[in-house]
């Protein structure tokens, strides 16, 4: 039985444990928490449930509507924009312009963006992102009742716990619709929901067992002494890294941290249901209120980009402050140089994510001198490895020993 | 949200700071900008349609008989996913690679009879 029948038919929410991997966990030969889940027969008859860790939308209309568009995504991004590409190479060529001319966005934009293929694979990409978040807003809106219901039933129940301050100021950074998200980060009580599911298309399908967050949580790497007692995941979202790296460190605090209210509830609510001990607070990056020399490691999961050139600042200068000397601060994001990015076309391609994906902070990002702000707080940074995301990019930061520690 | 009990609830929700894509025209009228956005979503009805007699016709073969509750609850195979995503984008394929055409080239009909 998967936890909406549960909710739905208003069996008692006491019954949420028994029902779920939580007793599953506790039973011999199936250990917790990693993800297994018994595989059903081909052409079972069974409560929707779950693809891997992820649980499987209400309907089956909308689970098929949701499909549908994660396949025109990878179109778009595949065929479409191989053929803006292609058409960008020729109006440059038009223009005398080398392809592969470093050009400034301006420059760019002014070639490029009125071309109706261009403006087609835009149009294309950004309506099929609309209708991704609106079909899922109108179910968990439409069904409010019942996802707050799920949520309440475990906000004060462990493993683990969950913090929420609803009254805490939110810098406008943290306030913007990012990827145009209904609500963004922090303006509707189900953008845990909408995010979880709506990354299905970034992750072009690989989400349903937070393959790359597992993958990265392996790689990442640690203090040289090899001791981790204490892990925060920055901007922590919907608690993906954090509850892999409780799995890689089962005997490590797990703290997951993130401005917005809902996303650390929703959060709250997976790791409750995979038995996993991890304490979810709704606090900001630059003001996490943890002791000094705090943490061995402290991660972020492609959240820099979403954040303001100031807040970058602060949550940097945040970061060396309650890392332990030797401890290690990883934050996986974008690549900062990319040379893809440096034709017209992927200008133009990261131009128009910025301003209609309202990729609010991603140019600057590019531009925020990031890994210098690293080495100026104090740590020392290795920009070459390990690498904890194939294709994203490395900053790997320790902070200092005191002078003469070993 | 829907006029409910979850009015009732406490909230955890700020207040959001709009994004503009839904004013965004790209294709010179927003008319047309509305009828991408029609024709998309007309090709997910469609697939959801397919993909429900997919499993009308699964059940059938298995069970011999089909409920509404069967349907949803039914669970497909690692194999029976990745042929109903290969299926889906053979169709996404078919229906959309005109969009990714290269028009540039293209004059009005009126225009080419002067």
């Amino acid at each position: 039985m998967d936890r909406r029948t549960l909710i739905g038919t208003g069996t008692a929410i006491a019954a949420l444990a028994a029902a779920t991997d939580i007793d599953a966990a506790a039973k011999p030969g199936i250990p917790a928490g990693n993800g297994t889940k018994p595989a059903l027969p081909a052409g079972t008859l069974a409560p929707r449930g779950r693809f891997d860790r992820l649980e499987r939308l209400p309907t089956l209309a909308l689970e098929s509507r949701q499909d549908f568009l994660l396949s025109f995504r990878a179109f778009a991004n595949r065929d479409l924009t191989r053929a803006a590409s292609a058409r960008a190479d020729a109006i440059l060529a038009e223009k005398g312009v080398p392809k592969d001319a470093d050009l400034p966005l301006p420059q760019a934009l002014a070639m490029l963006q009125d071309d109706p293929l261009l403006q087609t694979s835009t149009r294309a990409w950004i309506s099929c992102q609309q209708l991704s978040w609106n079909g899922l807003l109108e179910e968990f809106e439409g069904n409010a009742d019942r996802y707050l219901a799920e949520m309440e039933a475990v906000d004060r129940r462990g493993p683990g716990t969950l913090e929420l301050n609803p009254d805490l100021k939110l810098p406008d950074y943290t306030r913007h619709e990012i990827h145009i998200q209904p609500g963004g980060y922090v303006g509707s009580e189900f953008a845990g929901h909408l995010y979880h599911y709506g990354t299905n298309g970034f992750y072009s399908g690989r989400n349903s067992n937070d393959e790359l967050h597992i993958g990265a949580a392996q790689k990442l790497p640690i203090p040289n002494d090899g001791r981790v007692r204490r892990i925060l995941d920055l901007g922590t979202g919907v608690g993906q890294l954090a509850m892999a790296l409780k799995e890689r460190f089962p005997e490590a605090e797990v703290w997951g941290l993130d401005a917005g209210g809902p996303m650390v509830r929703y959060a709250h609510l997976r790791a409750v249901e995979r038995n996993l001990d991890i304490n979810f607070v709704q606090r900001l990056a630059e003001d996490t209120r943890f002791p000094d020399d705090h943490f061995d490691l402290v991660t972020s999961y492609i959240m820099m980009h979403e954040v303001s050139p100031e807040g970058t600042s602060a949550l940097i200068r945040e970061a060396y402050r309650i890392t332990r000397p030797g401890g290690v601060f990883y934050p996986i994001d974008f690549r900062l140089t990319n040379a893809v990015r440096r034709n017209a076309a992927g200008l133009y391609r990261l131009w128009w994510d910025h301003r209609w994906n309202n990729e609010v902070w991603s140019l600057k990002f590019r531009q925020n001198g990031t890994p210098q702000q690293i080495r100026d707080v104090g740590f020392e940074l290795n920009e070459t490895g390990p690498v904890a995301l194939a294709g994203f990019g490395v900053l790997n930061a320790t902070k200092p020993l005191p002078n003469g520690a070993a | 949200m829907a006029e409910s009990a979850a009015a009732k609830r406490p909230s955890f929700a700020a207040t959001a700071i709009p994004a503009d894509a839904g004013a965004a025209v790209f294709l010179g009228n927003p008319h047309l900008d509305n009828l991408m956005t029609v024709v998309i979503a007309m090709g997910a009805e469609i697939w959801s349609d397919r993909q429900r007699a997919r499993i009308v016709e699964r059940l059938l073969e298995t069970h011999g008989k089909v409920t509404r509750e069967m349907i949803e609850q039914y669970v497909p195979s690692d194999e029976e996913r990745k042929a109903w995503e290969a299926e889906r984008e053979a169709m996404v394929r078919r229906v959309y690679d005109v969009l990714a055409r290269d028009a540039s080239g293209a004059r009005p009909f009126a225009e080419e009879r002067r």
